[in-house]
């Protein structure tokens, strides 16, 4: 870092090493370090990173922080002791959840454990109807003893849902005032501060774990601002939401469930911008890393948000939900620890279950014997055994054969065709996810462009761009840290979605724009909160969730122009046929969300590394590189393949497949019949050859 | 020349391609019910994913499904047999697709449509894609169309013969016409009718994808190796059940036009090669619609052997190859014309009590003890002031028995359904002129104590306030004879319903049709609470006093059925 640099300073966590991005925005210089993670206290480890990378905390123009502190608060149980509030009659609705088997044929099914127990579940009387009048009124009277009772156990957090708060408000404002007047120190949340969408079993979840982790992510950002202060960094300090955006500490402390998903989905927001600097805003983004392959499509530049996310999901289990925006990803798990096994009935499979990061991979010599992904990629000579994470971490090809040599001789095939194979297995899986969010979305792949990042993306995602018919794959500078990259870049941003039913043929325009305004106030109001300037923020983005009357689901509507009812109407009924094959055009159709987007834009960096010219032969050598055949790829042949230095490639360069180019934190591969680019802004692009 | 016995070994097709193929059949499944679920009208497919879809072989074998509710898990080889018999492989052609609702061809009652429609590949069928959707209205006795007092099929609504609805993508609107003209709900049922035929489209549409990339062989030999594979691994299972016979009898309450019981029993006998489900000595089909017929038996053998095997395989025909069902015709299990099944759900669900009560204690770490089992389902609807019908149906969730080692689960939907939703108070209160008053865990009803306690039914209060009024329909079973413990742990509690009118009089039932309800009444739903499992008396204290501490149990109950010591309670 040199003189009179006022970098902006990004940092994800991860689970072995703390990744650091820098852009300085007056000079455009970008660079990246690491430090090992410290989960004792997180904070070291940031603090380790900014100096690994050089950066004088003093100089931050801005800081912006990804962490999992939240997540793992919550799966790991460390939450604080919570009660809920709710309305009379209403208290076990948490616990009886929506009652539903995931796991259809478990006869003894058991859903996940409630967080509060009804021991610290307590009614007051109230009562709001679907339109938001008061049918009863709040009684004050019994909130007394809640606080009795709360002070009795012990509580240190207490979260209020009552019915149909999310049309009014008033009584869970009214609530949490009295709470918080009556027991300081016990961190109060209302469930409409959080969410105001209808079901009050997702709201109440919602709420209660958010009132859960609030004391630890408090403590937590608490923590790491007193020792960056103390570093000298005067910097505004911001933290990474789950909703693609970000907010400042403080704004981040009062909704900690909102950092849920913080860091994975700036990868996504990462991709989203790689597609503004290439001109193509549709992007699927791919990022595959040690057990799960994470997928999702950005449309028009738009990144999908849900709020139907349910942490700690599977097939055997309904989670818990959460009513907080989310970045739309689907994961699955299919990365470099996937491990390869056969099942009862004797087929092959590949994942789930995967080695980790401990032990590893057969080839890591941890003790690891199963045969995973990573160890085929090695036999098939795609990895390098001498440049593994840029040769920081020794690897034993003899390890992954002798991994590989149960399935070879089971199937009677070479220990070579056995890795190629469930490399193919695994590629398949990956395109099964890419097109579960694209062509069952009702898109159309041709349309866009897959970025691939993480490890693990840019060495399949080759092998993808055939079957799933892309346009191109992107793989964008820092692939490694690219997560820490998109955070750079990320604007703060709020999110306000609520439910307000209404049929479309008999609400006035007028009605619309109030209920787009009384949202958009509150999203800049929020913004303004956290100290941007008026002038300062963009338009805020309008949407709706609308349907036809009598389904259930909705269908999401980016509103652009003029609320005219007819041009809603005719939006609706495209999307709806892009999305289901058909329409109903007879029948009415429904508003039932009003979404609302607003940001304080930033000054991003360009891509790219500074002077990316003239910088020697980018070739290091050559291998053999066992590639799938053209075709349904169940055939392969060895290929002499060059391997490029991806720090010494020259914007413009052109090299046609096979080829491979490495670089510290990944490896990328060109395949037979696929053409690389380097662009000017550093970008590997791969297309196929053949005329589309 | 293919192989297509289930046991055939595929062999020129390699593995990876094989697992390839499987898990894009798989995908297939999935698809289709996202698809179907997605864009049904009926709340009724939507939230309680009352639907089913997925791909058979040429022989009607299932390859890959995707069902909502275990009662479909048994349904697709008969219905796609039953449009076989009628409509002979030549004469099908691309683009058709086949509709029927029959019970007695393979059904379940005429509420569930399946659309079958024939994948071709080089000129001939290949495979079925099939879906099955219950539409909220097929016309009938009733809006709903499933009156609890039907005493033939014909008060049951519209019956398709494995009717051709399209012909070579052709859709036959006669038809939709006839169908518009004699149910209550045409936008709804239509709407549903829609959502079933994409589903199918779809199937056709990927199947197709994946014959062009790997061959028509290749498909075809992975279709093969799924069934085989399944097989297989339902023999490697059967061989860990304890081999024997055993014998479980029960006690459906009720017809819905009588009270009187009904007895039900079945014989397991397990060998080392075979599971035999006899059912012989069960009552006659009754009046009243609780029935089923062959194809929701099957379902209900299906899921326990399912359960009992591998609970978390994909389906497919292969894993049920060593079971083997007996049943003589006309039973309330194996019912024939002109026999009401509209609620056929609540003898299916007690095929699937009386299999899992026989083979309970011999299977502790797959089955529980007694469940509140009937699917409690009731419908309470009318007629707005603008004279638009409206009807909100659900099922409730209800109390599982305890585990050997774990407390029975609370507010679980019954064994016939599967990933099926509860509605939240704030969806009912926009759709329905109705007020949810308290949705609660039974706790007051005790029952179910041991060693481990059955789990909690449900309680559930809505308040009427269209203005005239509207009515009840409800079929709760288990009304009368309570869930069972096992090894000396208490029975659970019953099912009932309760009508509070303003005058502060209560009536209860457990199966009843069109009870009027004033505007204010309120209806109370109850669901029961599961059995127990072991001795109450071993029950570790700490966790008597943790349920004391929840309200779970009340502190009589401690004292007189745990024996727990007064003092020991917490300060």
């Amino acid at each position: 870092m040199s003189q009179g640099m006022r970098p902006r300073v990004a940092v994800d966590i991860g689970g072995t090493f703390t990744d650091v991005v820098a852009f300085d925005e007056a000079g455009g210089a970008v660079w990246a370090a690491k430090a090992s993670t410290t989960p004792a206290n997180f904070a070291d480890g940031v603090i380790d990173a900014i100096h690994a990378a050089g950066i004088d905390p003093r100089t931050v123009a801005a800081f912006v922080h990804g962490t999992t502190v939240v997540i793992n608060a919550i799966t790991q149980r460390r939450g604080v002791k919570t009660a809920l509030v709710t309305t009379a009659g209403f208290r076990d609705v948490l616990e009886i959840g929506r009652g539903n088997r995931p796991d259809m044929y478990n006869l003894k099914f058991h859903k996940p454990v409630p967080f509060v127990p009804r021991r610290l579940r307590f009614e007051v009387r109230e009562r709001v109807g679907a339109d938001g009048a008061v049918w009863a009124p709040l009684q004050i009277a019994d909130l007394e003893e809640v606080a009795a009772a709360c002070e009795r156990e012990g509580v240190e957090a207490i979260a209020i849902c009552f019915l149909h708060g999310y049309a009014h408000p008033e009584h869970e404002a009214a609530a949490s005032a009295f709470l918080r007047e009556r027991l300081p120190g016990v961190r109060v949340t209302a469930s409409s501060e959080i969410a105001r969408e209808w079901r009050e079993f997702e709201r109440s979840s919602t709420a209660v774990l958010n009132a859960y982790v609030q004391p630890i992510l408090d403590g937590y950002l608490a923590d790491l601002e007193r020792r960056l202060r103390e570093e000298g960094m005067a910097a505004p300090l911001f933290a990474m939401l789950s909703n693609g955006g970000t907010a400042t500490f403080a704004a981040a402390r009062q909704t900690p469930i909102a950092l849920v998903e913080s860091g994975p989905v700036a990868g996504v927001t990462g991709a989203a911008l790689v597609g503004q600097a290439i001109a193509d805003p549709n992007i699927i983004a791919l990022d595959i890393g040690g057990t799960t392959a994470k997928c999702s499509l950005i449309e028009n530049g738009e990144i999908k948000i849900t709020t139907d996310y349910r942490l700690e999901a599977s097939p055997r289990s309904p989670g818990y939900p959460v009513k907080s925006p989310v970045v739309d990803i689907v994961e699955i798990g299919a990365g470099g620890g996937s491990i390869a096994w056969f099942d009862a009935g004797g087929a092959l499979r590949v994942g789930p279950l995967s080695a980790g990061a401990d032990p590893g991979p057969a080839c890591y010599g941890r003790g690891g014997a199963e045969p995973t992904v990573t160890d085929a990629l090695l036999i098939a000579g795609v990895l390098d055994p001498d440049y593994f994470l840029g040769g920081r971490l020794r690897v034993d090809v003899g390890l992954a054969r002798r991994a590989y040599e149960s399935i070879a001789s089971r199937l009677g095939v070479s220990i070579e065709d056995a890795a190629a194979g469930v490399i193919r297995v695994a590629n398949e899986q990956t395109i099964d996810a890419l097109k579960l969010i694209s062509v069952r979305r009702g898109y159309d792949p041709r349309d866009f462009t897959l970025v691939a990042f993480g490890g693990g993306g840019p060495t399949h995602a080759g092998a993808l761009l055939d079957e799933l018919g892309v346009r191109r794959i992107v793989v964008p500078p820092f692939p490694g840290t690219f997560s820490a990259w998109g955070m750079l870049l990320t604007e703060p941003r709020v999110d306000r979605i609520r439910t307000r039913v209404l049929p479309l043929e008999t609400t006035s325009e007028a009605e619309i724009e109030r209920l787009f305004a009384e949202s958009e106030t509150e999203a800049r109001e929020a913004l303004l909160a956290q100290g941007f300037a008026a002038g300062g923020l963009s338009a805020p983005r309008r949407g709706l969730d609308m349907r036809y009357r009598g389904q259930e689901h909705t269908v999401a509507v980016p509103i652009d122009g003029a609320l005219d009812r007819a041009a809603l109407t005719a939006l609706f009924h495209e999307r709806h046929r892009q999305r289901y094959t058909f329409a109903l055009e007879d029948t009415p159709v429904e508003i039932v969300n009003f979404r609302v987007t607003a940001t304080a834009p930033i000054a991003r960096p360009p891509l790219g590394t500074s002077g990316q010219k003239a910088l020697g032969d980018p070739r290091k050598g050559g291998r053999l590189v066992r590639f799938p055949d053209a075709g349904n790829g169940a055939g392969f042949t060895e290929r002499k393949t060059p391997i490029f230095d991806r720090e010494r490639l020259a914007a413009g360069l052109v090299v046609d497949g096979p080829a491979i180019v490495e670089e510290p934190s990944t490896t990328t591969v060109v395949h037979p019949g696929q053409r690389l680019t380097v662009d000017d802004l550093g970008n590997l692009m791969i297309t196929a050859m053949r005329a589309h | 020349m293919v192989s297509e016995a289930p046991r055939g070994r595929a062999t020129g097709v390699d593995a990876f391609t094989r697992e390839i193929i499987r898990n894009k059949l798989v995908a297939i499944a999935g698809e289709m019910g996202i698809v179907l679920a997605r864009t049904s009208m009926s709340p009724i497919v939507y939230e309680v994913l009352d639907f089913a879809c997925g791909i058979t072989d040429v022989e009607a074998r299932v390859i890959a499904q995707d069902n909502g509710l275990c009662l479909f898990t048994g349904t697709f080889k008969p219905q796609v047999e039953s449009v076989l018999n009628r409509h002979p492989l030549s004469s099908m052609r691309p683009g058709d697709v086949y509709m029927t609702n029959g019970p007695y061809g393979g059904g379940t009652h005429t509420a569930d449509v399946a659309l079958v429609m024939p994948i071709f590949a080089e000129n001939r069928v290949i495979a079925f894609g099939i879906s099955v959707t219950h539409w909220t209205e097929i016309g009938g006795k009733v809006l709903g169309s499933l009156s609890p007092d039907s005493t033939e099929i014909f008060q049951e609504g519209l019956q398709f013969p494995q009717l051709r609805l399209y012909r070579e993508g052709e859709r036959n609107d006669e038809l939709i016409a006839l169908i518009r003209e004699n149910v209550r709900l045409p936008a709804m049922s239509i709407g549903d009718l829609s959502a079933g035929v994409a589903a199918v489209r779809i199937a056709e549409e990927r199947l197709h994808g994946i014959v062009a990339r790997y061959g028509l062989d290749a498909t075809l030999e992975t279709f093969a190796a799924i069934l085989a594979h399944g097989e297989a691994i339902a023999r490697a299972a059967l061989g860990r059940v304890p081999v024997g016979v055993y014998d479980a009898e029960e006690t459906i309450d009720g017809d819905g036009i009588s009270d009187d019981p009904i007895p039900v029993r079945v014989r397991v006998t397990v060998t080392p090669e075979k599971l035999i489900a006899d059912f012989t000595g069960t009552a006659p089909q009754t009046r009243g619609p609780i029935n089923c017929a062959r194809g929701a038996l099957m379902s209900a053998c299906k899921t326990v052997f399912k359960a009992i095997t591998a609970p978390e395989a994909p389906s497919n025909e292969g894993l049920f190859a060593p079971l083997e069902v007996i049943a003589p015709e006309g039973t309330v299990f194996t019912a024939v014309r002109p026999a009401p099944t509209g609620w056929y759900f609540e003898a299916s669900a007690f095929a699937t009590e009386l299999m899992w009560k026989a083979l309970a204690p011999i299977l502790p770490d797959r089955l529980s003890a007694g469940s509140y089992v009937s699917l409690c389902a009731y419908y309470i609807g009318g007629v707005r002031p603008d004279g638009d019908y409206w009807v909100q149906a659900t099922p409730q969730d209800g109390g599982w028995g305890a585990g050997d080692d774990i407390d029975g689960e609370s507010g679980l939907i019954a064994t016939t359904d599967g990933d099926t939703y509860n509605y939240p108070a704030e969806v009912i209160e926009h759709a329905f002129p109705l007020a949810m008053e308290r949705n609660a865990l039974n706790v007051a009803a005790g029952g179910g104590e041991g060693r481990r306690r059955g789990g909690f039914g449900t309680i559930r209060e809505f308040r009427m306030l269209n203005p005239g009024g509207g009515f009840l329909l409800a079929s709760l079973g288990r009304s009368e004879t309570s869930p069972w413990g096992v090894a000396g742990g208490k029975p659970g509690t019953v099912n009932y319903f309760e009508v509070i009118n303003g005058d502060g009089e209560t009536i209860r039932g457990g199966r009843v049709t069109n009870l009027p309800l004033a505007e204010g009444d309120v209806v109370r739903v109850v669901t029961g609470n599961g059995g127990g499992w072991g001795d109450p008396r071993e029950r570790e204290r700490e966790l008597v006093r943790a349920d004391l501490a929840d309200g779970y149990v009340s502190a009589e109950t401690a004292r007189e059925i745990y024996g727990f010591d007064n003092d020991e309670r917490p300060s």
